[in-house]
Order: structure tokens, then sequence, then C-alpha cells
């Protein structure tokens, strides 16, 4: 495409477009529920973009429809307005906002509001995904992957590194859905996802070796609060990763032309 | 009266503008881990504001006589002997709180703030002034730790020093308890809450941005 078509906005509004056919599945299954939750969250993360416009001069994103959507089909059911509100409060500001936005935070909002409410509330039990809306996350992956807005390094190996797993027989089917719902929602986000080719095959990996650890070794765990905890660990752990992908680069260089 | 308000000055400064905790992020591991409760919170900032000033007027005493090469040994020896009879009145009188304090009143010794105050004050003061600037680093300390101790038990379990304040919803209240308050973690968001809040209301404290984001966003290829 051509130069100064990519903005942060176009790549938010490629990346709904990805999102699509899986939200759609989502809520022809979920119905009017489905639809209070998706309601509920996007009005929360809506008020804090516009609070962050109005106090810190930040350009809202519309990414914020991601997030709301990330949070609305993953969260904890039954959890009633206020907790919602409290955790995706958290999320959203500590997660993105106040790093200064959509393209500078460390970690998916939506994956720190998922954590909050799961550790803060382990009462509530997670959702569980008919198979049909799993299976609209490859037509996501994919429409992701070919327009590049999702770094598709970090879907195939993290795609190989499940696809073994599930071969050996180690992940039940339900951790596999969930696992690929968060995979293509929060893992593979372009921008708390790796940034270096290296970086983001070992991402992949790392997140789909998580799932499998606590698939076999995390007794009593819902299949989605598995993802989101791999997710989580993650994300954290990317920037290391990056750092190390660089680290090996510049000493590759060092080596061969004696400097950087 | 000049001498007054720098007294005065000395004592009240470190309670809000110049906060150890907040400001010098001096002593946060211990802040980080008593908090769970108000009573360790509020046992630990006594110990430590105890220790604390005792230690800069010992210093402060002495401070002509240190020899500049072992200063550091002399000063943790003095410390390390406050902090073990803390320690055994503690366990002599408050076994429980004693108990829940584990060994963190043993950990006053290393307690960054300690040693900052003995080396950056105590060490070329009078011992009066040297008191009083430890005397209110403690309770700015103890002003952290307290409101983070607080927060904390009040919303992970509705309870302040152990009497139940907001109505559980299991015994027929309208209070879920958060347990991610219990947790490490929330005292990090907390204790960050607050810096945040402080540099707000003083903006002088922000610190110099690492990096300077691009003027115009560069559309990717």
């Amino acid at each position: 495409m051509t130069r100064g078509l990519w903005s942060r906005e176009t790549v938010a509004l490629m990346l709904l477009a990805a999102y699509l056919p899986l939200a759609l599945f989502w809520l022809w299954f979920g119905g009017a529920e489905a639809l209070a939750r998706l309601g509920l969250s996007l009005l929360v993360v809506g008020v804090w973009h516009l609070v962050f416009l109005l106090a810190r001069a930040q350009p809202p994103s519309l990414a914020a429809l991601i997030t709301a959507l990330a949070i609305a089909m993953l969260a904890p059911e039954g959890l009633g307005g206020f907790r919602m509100i409290l955790g995706i409060s958290f999320g959203v500001v500590m997660g993105e906002l106040v790093f200064g936005g959509w393209g500078r935070n460390v970690v998916n909002p939506a994956t720190v509001t998922l954590s909050f409410l799961g550790f803060g509330f382990p009462a509530f039990a997670w959702p569980v995904f008919d198979d049909p809306v799993a299976w609209a996350a490859i037509p996501a992956a994919l429409i992701a992957g070919v327009t590049g807005t999702v770094p598709v390094a970090v879907l195939a190996s993290a795609a190989l590194v499940g696809a073994v797993a599930a071969a050996s027989g180690v992940l039940p089917e339900q951790v596999l859905f969930a696992a690929g719902i968060v995979l293509v929602l929060l893992v593979a986000d372009p921008v708390t996802s790796a940034a270096t080719t290296l970086g983001r095959w070992i991402n992949g990996a790392l997140y789909a070796g998580l799932v499998t650890l606590f698939a076999t070794g995390w007794a009593g765990a819902a299949p989605v609060q598995i993802a989101v905890a791999a997710a989580l660990l993650t994300s954290l752990a990317v920037p290391l990763l990056d750092e190390i992908a660089l680290a090996l680069w510049i000493a590759r260089r060092r080596r061969r032309h004696g400097r950087t | 009266m000049a001498a007054r308000t720098d007294v005065w000055t000395t004592l009240t400064d470190p309670l809000i503008r110049q906060n150890p905790v907040t400001l010098q992020i001096l002593g946060i591991c211990s802040a980080l881990a008593v908090t769970t409760t108000l009573a360790t919170a509020l046992t630990m900032s006594i110990s430590l504001t105890v220790v604390l000033t005792l230690a800069a007027g010992l210093v402060s005493v002495i401070r002509r006589h240190i020899p500049e090469t072992i200063r550091l040994i002399v000063q943790i020896v003095i410390v390390a002997s406050l902090v073990i009879v803390i320690d055994q009145i503690l366990q002599a009188y408050f076994a429980e709180i004693s108990r829940a304090l584990s060994v963190y009143v043993g950990l006053i010794t290393t307690n960054c703030l300690v040693l900052g105050r003995t080396e950056a004050y105590a060490r070329h003061h009078a011992p009066l002034p040297a008191m009083v600037d430890a005397f209110g680093n403690g309770l700015g300390y103890s002003l952290v730790l307290i409101l983070i101790g607080g927060l904390r038990e009040l919303f992970g379990k509705g309870e302040l020093f152990g009497h139940q304040v907001l109505p559980l919803a299991d015994a027929g209240g309208w209070f879920t308890p958060l347990s991610l308050m219990l947790l490490a973690p929330s005292a990090f968001f907390l204790l960050g809450l607050l810096v945040w809040t402080v540099r707000s209301l003083y903006p002088g404290q922000t610190e110099a941005p690492e990096h300077t984001p691009p003027l115009r966003a560069e559309p990717a290829e």
C-alpha cells in the first residue's frame, strides 16, 4: 500500500475488520447478554479515553473498540456492573492510558483487565466458547495476518507449538479453543507483541508453551484463565525477547564487520 | 525565630513534599511487605520511626569521632543494635504482631531510609536538628505505610484494625472483598498511584522524560 496511508488509526481499523468474524459469531451465539457486556465495556473504555483526551490531550484511538471487545468476550461471567467497571478502569488506565495511549503501552489493557478480574474475584466462572466462535478465530487471524496488521511469525510459531502439543494429546479441546481466541485477541496485538522477527517467533512459541504447561500442571483452572495467564506472562517477557534479539543482531554485526 | 521555622520545616518537609517514600522511593521493600493489615503497618511505622530517630541522634552525637573510612560500619552497628532492642521488645510484648512482621523488623537495619538519613543528614548536623529530621522522615514513611495498609485492609477484607467496617456479602452485607488487595502487586499499584498523585500536586518532582516522542507521527511504509 502507498506510504502515508498507514497511521495508527488505519492499523486499528484493519484490526477491527479482522476481528469482525469473531465478534459477529460471538454476538450471534451470546445474544442479548453478550451485547450488554460489550456495551458496558465500550462505555467504560470510551469514557476513560475521553477523560485522557480532555485531561492530557491524548488523542483517543479506535483501538478502544478492540479492547472493549476483548474484555467483553473473555471476562468472567456474572461479575455485575460495579466489578466490571472497576476492573476495566484499572486495566485501561494503568495498562494503556498512563503510558500515553495505544501504541506506547507495554501490556495489552485487556490482558491487564482480565488478570485483575481473575485474581481479584476468583469465585466467578470464566466464559466457555461454542465451537463456531472458536473456529471464527481462524478467519480473524488470516485477515489480520494477510493485511499485515498482526505479526504472522507470532501466529505461526504459536500455531506450530500448539499443533505439536495438541497432537501429543496434552491440550484438551476447550483449552485449545480458548488459547486460539486469546492468541488472536491479546497475544498477537501489534503493539504489545515482539517487534523483531526472532523475538516474534519466540513470543508465539513461549505463549503456546506456557499454555501447554498450565494445561498440564495447573489443576482446576478454567481454559480462558489458563490462556489469559499465559498471555500476561508472555507480554511481560516480550521486551526481554526483543532485547535478546537485538543483542544477538549487534553481536553478529560486530563479529562480521567489526562495528555495529 | 528563624531557627524555629527551620526546625519546623525540617520536621514537616518530609511529610508530603519531601516524603522519603514517594520522592526518593526509599524503603519501599518493607512498605510493600508489611502493609497487608493496618496493625502491622502501624507497628512497623513506629519501630522504624523510633529506630531512625535514636540512630540519627547517636550518630550525630559522635559525628566528629567517626573515622571517615569506617563510617558505614559504625552507622550499621548503631542501627542494628537499636533494631535488636526493638525486635526483642516486640517479641516480648506484641508476640502476635511480631510473628506477622516476621523478618521485616530485623530488616530495618538495611532499610535504605535509615542509612540514607544518618549518612546524608545526621553525620553533618547537631543532634537536635538531626533527630527532628529523622523523626519527620519517620513520620513521612509512617504516613505512606498507614495509608496503604489502611486501603489494603479496608478493600481486601473490609476491616480496619481487625474490626469489620464494611459489611461482607457473605454475612448479609453488600461488600465483596477484593482479594487482589491482599497480594503483593496491589501495594505496587497503590504506591504508584500515590506517587502519581503527589507528583501531580508538585509538578517539580516529575522526572525528565527518557525519550522525546517525535513531533509528528511518521506513517509506516
